[in-house]
């Protein structure tokens, strides 16, 4: 809230204003002596119209005042800095201090009225209570001025101690006095101006924070209705993955099985019907994976096991039901990672399988796992067709999506058969010990 | 931790009351309460006066008896002229005694600078003390702007001697103490003649008696209450300054000296009370005047005025800033309200006391009488009341002694150029006036 610069204002006006009474006391008591020393006491009272009731204790007296508006300025800017009340009862303190002072001086001296409303002025919030404290201000210095009070009042006057001296003299003590005056009140207005254009400087500061703040809130609006579609894609989007993977996936085994059948009903009508059996089991677990996707939108068996079960579960599944053989070669120990993690590999590899049957009309299929550094490095071999160039079809495109979400890469191989390489990036850690 | 902090800080504070407290409770109690007294030595009528402590003393004694612990301290051995000097140089340094005398040239200034302590209202608590007491003049010599700054100590009249002796001589009779300026005027010319017949006069009518003394018996009003502004004139004035330069005109423009006078050639001078009682008594009376049988009377009265003559008194005040104020009083009252008090200004100094009782009663009278030679007539103490009851009062505005200064100057130039009175009193009326103004 303050700036250096403020309080070094203050400090400046502090240290002037106990110089400038100081010296003003000291030297009416010190002209005193000198008069006194130099038997000119009934020669210079005929010329004056008042004198202090004790220029000694006068210096005293302001001395231990000074002392206390140093302490209470001290004491604000360490012990204060947060309290308001204690700082409003020394600002209090400060006032009536100086009042005492100035009448001490006769009000020859008023500068020091100057110093306390420099110091209020700081702590004072709102512009209207500022122009009503710097009128007040105002009004007081002009009214606790020597010239204006010593029509109506017997005042001693500083000038009155300068004309005792030598008409040299004079011009210096005189150009001394003036010089005080003035500089405490040229320090003062170049206080103001710091003052207010310290308050200038955080108006605009927080003017163009508020601008930036409108336009950031603009932004975020826009992102807000860009997200809220975005999500919608994603969502529309795994819904068809989901679909395609479940569906897709317990169908093309179904029709494998079908197919198989067709081939074997008329030479053993036995592993036929087994194997309609099988294929029953299949499609009740596909109906049932459906509605699980419906509702939940999760691979079944991962719901109910673990991952290394519900791969091995999968991998029996499709060893029974296709005429495929799946090797499973697993060389992690204690398979059992974050959820999207467990997701991400299972899917990645139900559809590893689903492609290598379906499109790749694939006999065999070797799976494995194994872990290099912080990730899972998973392959899908197959000994089928393979292609030239990958098509993204759905599978594809949807291993790379799901891949990518964990922020692994994947890529596929189409010569000697189809290979697909996965590394997975996974979050050790907490569940994996 | 912060809570540890206020404690020692209201600690340190009681602590430091504390101590405080306990310096002045050691103060008060451990002291006598010592009251400051400021005086000069010698007599404030430029008199000889051996006595001056004297009175003093046992004032202080007195008090000091009736107030147990409490001292009175004077520097003693300050000079009626550096008096003025110390005083400033004590209120300079803000140190005035708590209780002192005044010189009539300091109190008008004093009184503005506030370093008198304004009475009324101690005088008006002060259910024993009664203003009627004093001389109503001498009271009011210790006023300043209608306000009762300090206390009459000590009045002194001014009369006129009278070489009895001389009139003796010339057969005339001693002059009644309401006489006129034509009775004045007629001795006079009696008197002012050529004795030895070389041709020049040797015997005068008066000595220094000069146009302030005839204005002040006129019943004019010279001088504005605040000193502001001066009337020179006035019918009244301007039949004083007749009278004058009648009285004047008597020498032949010659010039009546000191010698004439101490010779016995001179009927009438103004004195002083102070002068007469200081010469009319042991040792002093051996000094001067011991040609002639000579005594004092009133000064006489023009057509509207009476037998007036100037009043000064010396004051005593208290000082603004004294601490102790019941006990200043107090003592101030010893000083000019005490009976006893005052009739030792009879016997042991040379005015006049400014109780009315005191001057009026026949202790006092009997103490005038003392020192005289039998036979002498002593100006009576009813006399006396009324001269300085009907006395004036010099005005106490700074450029006073300028003012009669320059009429000095301007008046004897007019009676010794013989100049027209009416133009010249106009022309230096507005001459001083515009001086006041400044």
């Amino acid at each position: 809230m303050k700036n250096r610069r403020i309080r070094f204002f203050q400090i400046c006006i502090l240290m002037l204003n106990i110089f400038s009474v100081m010296a003003l006391s000291l030297f009416i008591y010190q002209t005193t002596e000198i008069i006194r020393r130099h038997f000119d006491a009934r020669e210079f009272l005929r010329g004056v119209t008042a004198i202090p009731s004790n220029p000694r204790n006068n210096v005293w007296i302001c001395g231990v005042l000074l002392t206390a508006l140093a302490i209470s300025f001290i004491l604000r800017e360490t012990f204060f800095r947060a309290k308001n009340k204690a700082i409003m009862a020394s600002l209090i303190m400060d006032f009536t201090v100086s009042i005492v002072i100035v009448y001490l001086l006769n009000f020859n001296y008023n500068g020091i009225l100057i110093m306390v409303f420099a110091n209020l002025m700081v702590y004072i919030k709102g512009r209207k209570a500022q122009l009503a404290l710097l009128t007040m201000a105002i009004a007081c210095f002009l009214l606790a001025d020597y010239n204006l009070l010593s029509v109506g009042y017997n005042l001693y006057s500083v000038n009155s101690y300068i004309s005792y001296y030598s008409a040299s003299r004079q011009q210096y003590l005189l150009g001394a006095y003036n010089i005080l005056v003035s500089l405490n009140i040229v320090v003062f207005v170049m206080y103001c101006v710091d003052v207010i254009m310290t308050q200038r400087g955080t108006i605009d500061e927080v003017n163009s924070l508020n601008e930036q703040m409108e336009k950031v809130n603009e932004q975020m609006q826009e992102y807000a209705v860009m997200s809220e579609k975005m999500a919608q894609t994603k969502e529309r989007n795994r819904l068809a993955r989901e679909i395609h993977d479940t569906l897709g996936h317990t169908l093309t085994g179904i029709a494998a099985g079908l197919d198989a059948c067709v081939a074997t009903v008329e030479v053993s009508p036995e592993v036929t019907k087994k194997q309609l059996e099988v294929l029953s089991a299949v499609t009740r677990d596909g109906i049932r994976e459906v509605r699980r996707s419906v509702s939940e939108l999760r691979p079944d068996a991962l719901e109910r096991f673990s991952l290394d079960y519900a791969i091995t579960k999968m991998v029996t599944d499709m060893n029974a039901m296709s005429g495929a053989k799946v090797y499973f070669n697993c060389q992690i120990k204690n398979l059992k990672f974050d959820e999207d993690e467990e997701n991400v590999i299972y899917r990645v590899i139900q559809e590893g399988i689903t492609n290598a049957i379906r499109h790749g009309n694939a006999k065999r299929i070797w799976i494995t796992m194994m872990k290099e550094n912080m990730d899972i490095l998973l392959t899908i071999k197959d000994d089928g067709i393979g292609s030239k160039e990958i098509k993204s079809g759905f599978g594809t495109k949807h291993m790379k999506e799901r891949i990518g979400m964990l922020g692994g890469t994947v890529s596929f191989d189409g010569n000697n058969g189809f290979t697909v390489n996965a590394r997975i990036p996974i979050r050790w850690g907490e569940t994996y010990d | 931790m912060k809570k540890k902090r206020y404690i020692t800080a209201a600690v340190i504070f009681l602590a430091a009351v504390t101590a405080a407290g306990a310096v002045t409770v050691r103060k008060i109690n451990g002291k006598e309460t010592v009251l400051e007294f400021g005086m000069f030595t010698g007599s404030n009528w430029d008199v000889a006066s051996a006595n001056s402590y004297v009175i003093i003393d046992k004032a202080i004694a007195a008090f000091e008896e009736s107030h147990p612990g409490v001292k009175i301290h004077y520097d003693s051995g300050i000079l009626k002229e550096d008096y003025s000097e110390w005083c400033a140089r004590k209120l300079l340094e803000g140190d005035l005694p708590d209780v002192f005398m005044v010189l009539d040239t300091d109190f008008g200034q004093y009184c503005s600078l506030g370093a008198m302590k304004d009475l009324d209202e101690l005088i008006a608590e002060d259910g024993d003390f009664d203003e009627s007491a004093y001389f109503s003049t001498a009271l009011n010599i210790g006023k300043n702007s209608g306000h009762q700054y300090a206390l009459p100590y000590e009045v002194v009249p001014t009369l006129l001697f009278v070489n009895k002796s001389l009139l003796a001589k010339e057969n005339i009779e001693m002059p009644n103490q309401d006489w006129t300026w034509d009775d004045m005027y007629e001795i006079c010319k009696k008197v002012t003649r050529d004795t030895n017949g070389d041709g020049l006069l040797d015997q005068f009518g008066t000595y220094n008696y000069n146009w302030l003394n005839v204005v002040n018996t006129s019943g004019a009003k010279v001088f504005s209450e605040d000193g502001s502004r001066v009337n020179f004139t006035s019918s009244e004035v301007y039949g004083a300054l007749r009278f004058t330069k009648q009285i004047y005109d008597l020498n032949q423009g010659q010039k009546v000296t000191q010698e004439d006078y101490n010779n016995g050639k001179v009927a009438f001078m103004p004195l002083t009370f102070a002068e007469y009682r200081t010469y009319k008594t042991y040792p002093y009376k051996i000094k001067k005047y011991t040609t002639f049988q000579w005594d004092c009377t009133t000064f006489p009265a023009g057509i509207n005025g009476g037998n007036t003559s100037e009043v000064d008194a010396l004051l005593i005040g208290i000082s603004d800033g004294t601490k102790h104020e019941k006990l200043a009083w107090e003592f101030l009252k010893q000083l000019t309200y005490e009976e006893e008090m005052q009739m030792d200004i009879f016997r042991y100094s040379q005015g006049v006391s400014v109780l009315k009782n005191v001057t009026t009663s026949e202790e006092a009278a009997a103490i005038i009488q003392e020192d005289m030679d039998e036979g002498e007539r002593v100006i009576d103490s009813s006399l006396l009341g009324s001269v300085i009851e009907d006395g004036i009062i010099a005005p106490r505005f700074q450029q006073y002694d300028q003012v009669i200064n320059l009429a000095d100057n301007e008046f004897s130039k007019m009676m010794e150029e013989d100049k027209n009175i009416d133009s010249t009193t106009k022309i230096f009326q507005r001459t001083i006036n515009s001086y006041l103004k400044q």
